[in-house]
């Protein structure tokens, strides 16, 4: 009796095919693009986002071609942070055109079609079965988003990805072997020994090929006071990850008030210095890279 | 999934599917090209959904699984600039050109509905009851604005 393997083709269902042709457009959307830069974390709350457009934004200042996509479909940020959100989805002759902010940073965001206080909701035949197929689902938006952008000639497409080690492991799946990981810590042990066991899921065992990270960002390393110009600490230090340190952020809350109000910050105070020093690391790196 | 006929040792063809109705699953019947045996493959809602949310089209191309596609409340509800929260489809029923239309096919099926919603929305604000390649000009020169 044949087995599956001595059986060539679905039987007509093009099941198979339709995925292959989704990898392969997904690819042809991307061509474009010289780095993709995945920006992600494992641990919540570490601001991915923030330094996801942050590191967008010190590149753009540097005459970079850059677009984010904001890859959390359930908790997108990136449309209001970076003042998309009133803007709609236009089919243009390539596909979806990017909408951009005030700085021009293209960004690609759920928030700018969900209303601000909307979950994302699939219509489906098995409801209460979420379990099942949701993971799924979402992976399969988020390659059409991918292959379904008119992205352009771009140095830098930033992923901005959801909290998860498992997520992200997922994701770099999807991704492939292009993208470059970039992982967001802040400096408290918690936080520190969470993102080390992304970057441990991130290498590969268990049958899964190995994604590329390629260094990592501690985030709030301490807050920056306007009035005195000081920055004071947050948490105490903790151990470095075994990975170069692309830089350290300290917490500014008019950084943060602008992210908040989609406003374009300034890169000319301790934390936009430091950004443009980190997107200027992860640039040599990048340029140096295979 | 693959299909054998123990018979002739070959493998059964897509003959006929039908999509989910009313919660049940798909249907599917394959047939022997050989012998003529044929069998119906009858999936759960679990198995329909898993096979769906890969975006692939069921039924012979008849039926969209994909997940944006079916995307219910919360999609394009509201973000767009002075927009009330409404159901999803409350923006539906603007007329489009064949041109615009072409443009809106032009992108994957998921993200259309999305797409459909906002660009509806900015054509009700500013008064147009068709969506016409102008409009879609004039949303795309917003995005940059």
């Amino acid at each position: 009796m044949k087995t599956y393997r001595d059986i060539a083709g679905d039987g007509g269902s093009g099941i198979v095919a339709q995925v292959v042709a989704a990898r392969q457009s997904m690819t042809r959307a991307l061509a474009g693009v010289r780095h993709l830069v995945a920006v992600g974390s494992g641990k919540g709350g570490v601001g991915k986002s923030t330094v996801t457009l942050g590191l967008a934004r010190a590149l753009l200042a540097e005459g970079r071609r850059v677009a984010v996509l904001d890859c959390d479909l359930n908790g997108p940020t990136q449309a209001q942070m970076a003042g998309v959100s009133g803007k709609p989805w236009v089919p243009g002759e390539e596909g979806l055109e990017l909408p951009r902010g005030a700085d021009g940073l293209g960004v690609i965001s759920m928030g700018s079609v969900l209303a601000h206080d909307a979950a994302l909701r699939f219509d489906a035949i098995s409801q209460g079965d979420e379990q099942v197929w949701r993971g799924s689902r979402e992976m399969t938006v988020l390659g059409q988003l991918l292959a379904g952008v008119h992205w352009g000639e771009l140095d830098a497409l930033l992923l901005d990805l959801p909290p998860g080690a498992e997520r992200t492991v997922q994701m770099a799946q999807l991704f492939g072997p292009r993208a470059a990981f970039v992982l967001v810590t802040v400096p408290s042990a918690v936080a520190r020994d969470v993102v080390a066991r992304s970057l441990d899921a991130l290498a590969g065992d268990g049958g899964g090929a190995s994604a590329r990270v390629v260094g990592y960002v501690e985030n709030m390393v301490g807050y920056w006071c306007r009035e005195c110009g000081a920055v004071r600490p947050l948490f105490p230090a903790a151990e470095p990850l075994p990975l170069p340190l692309l830089g350290s952020i300290p917490f500014d809350p008019d950084l943060a008030a602008d992210c908040d109000r989609g406003a374009v910050p300034s890169l000319t105070t301790p934390a936009g210095t430091a950004l443009r020093a980190a997107a200027r690391r992860l640039e040599d790196i990048l340029e140096s890279s295979p | 999934m693959k299909f054998l006929c123990l018979a002739c040792d070959e493998q059964m063809k897509l003959e006929e599917s039908a999509p989910p109705v009313d919660g049940a699953g798909l249907t599917a019947t394959f047939r022997c090209p050989r012998c003529g045996q044929g069998v119906a493959m009858l999936t759960n809602t679990w198995e329909t959904e898993v096979v769906g949310s890969l975006g692939v089209k069921l039924a012979n191309g008849r039926e969209s699984r994909c997940p944006m596609g079916a995307m219910m409340s919360g999609a394009g509800a509201g973000a767009a600039e002075g927009a009330v929260d409404a159901p999803r489809g409350a923006s539906a029923g603007l007329a489009w050109t064949a041109g615009a239309l072409e443009r809106l096919e032009r992108i994957p099926e998921m993200v259309r509905p999305m797409a459909r919603d906002g660009i509806e929305r900015f054509a009700r604000d500013r008064g147009h009851g068709v969506v016409d390649e102008a409009v879609l000009e004039a949303a795309r020169a917003r995005l940059v604005s």
